[in-house]
């Protein structure tokens, strides 16, 4: 038995279109204007850039230009470096005052390189493989759990 | 009037179609609830903009639709696989109980009738209770809907038809061609 497809559209269209609002609950009324309460309260900062004062916009903006400046010209440093003692050396002469974290980054960096030669590459993708597959097993069991525990009975 | 007492009476008068966009898409109470906070904290946001604009319920409704779609995504992503794998039994998932008799439609009040048929509605999965609503509720075109849930146009059709389907039986609706045939 084929029900007529066009009619069933109109029936079901005059059905929903029949349905009065709900009824929303009391109470979202007052949570948003509690909400808009306190985000009137948070200090400029804590708010969104777009929200804050012209004077602080402009200042960050150029802060975050010279930061991103600063990170441009670290990478051609380190990318025309042979290793990375050299490029923190020449990076000192840019940023000297950070000669004490450059020559930590440069110990932890040198040390990880070594580690890497030592296990070797397919120590280290096998590694990466096993994370992978935990996280996938991690998510399929809490997607099981998550549909058990919220399964409409 | 102050700022904050106009808002307030924008929010009473567009609070009920907020909600009631976001809960036949989200089919939760408390998600539905969310969702109206947010769209009313963007309204709040653009309040100068929409303050006598006699486009402001559309713009509510669009936001509400986005960002009820957007909430259901954000879970759909994650969960759509196993969505699938148990959702083969969707249709009979939840079967409400409904009085048998022939005649129910005369049988029952129209306010009965809409709870009726709106718990049926929220009934259905998302994937046919979403774009039946947009289809009939929302009124977007099948290509429409299909961009928005990021699906194929095909299986936007199918869902629809599946759900209208669903609908037919649980409402028992009667349409000219079954009655010829019965």
């Amino acid at each position: 038995m084929i029900p007529n497809h066009d009619k069933l559209e109109q029936e079901i269209s005059r059905e929903l279109k029949a349905l009065p609002e709900l009824t929303a609950p009391a109470a979202v009324a007052g949570r948003v204007m509690a909400a808009i309460a306190r985000r009137a309260q948070v200090p400029w900062y804590r708010r969104s850039w777009v929200a804050w004062p012209v004077a602080a916009q402009g200042t960050a903006l150029a802060a975050m230009l010279v930061l991103f400046g600063g990170l441009c010209l670290a990478g051609w440093e380190f990318s025309h470096a042979e290793t990375t003692t050299q490029a923190l050396h020449r990076a000192g002469h840019w940023f000297s005052g950070f000669n004490t974290i450059g020559s930590l980054f440069n110990i932890f960096a040198d040390a990880a390189l070594v580690v890497v030669k030592k296990l070797g590459t397919t120590f280290m993708v096998a590694c990466l493989a096993v994370a992978a597959l935990g996280y996938a097993i991690f998510l399929g069991l809490g997607t099981v759990y998550f549909r058990l525990a919220f399964a409409k009975h | 009037m102050t700022n904050a007492e106009q808002f307030e009476t924008f929010m009473q008068n567009y609070q009920n179609m907020v909600f009631s966009t976001a809960m036949r898409l989200l089919a939760n109470p408390s998600e539905a609830e969310d969702v109206t906070q947010e769209v009313f904290l963007k309204a709040y946001g653009n309040f100068d903009r929409l303050l006598g604009n006699p486009s402001a319920g559309g713009w509510l409704k669009t936001v509400a639709t986005n960002l009820s779609l957007n909430h259901l995504s954000r879970y759909r992503s994650r969960w759509s696989f196993f969505s699938e794998l148990f959702g083969a039994g969707d249709e009979a998932a939840g079967e409400p109980e409904f009085p048998a008799e022939d005649n129910v439609e005369e049988a029952l009040m129209k306010t009965e009738r809409c709870t009726m048929v709106e718990r049926v509605l929220q009934e259905l999965p998302p994937a046919q209770r979403v774009p039946l609503v947009l289809y009939h509720l929302e009124d977007l075109g099948y290509e429409e809907i299909a961009a928005k849930l990021g699906v194929s146009l095909g299986k936007v059709k199918t869902d629809i038809s599946r759900g209208r389907e669903v609908l037919r039986r649980k409402l028992r609706l009667k349409l000219n061609a079954e009655e010829n045939l019965i």
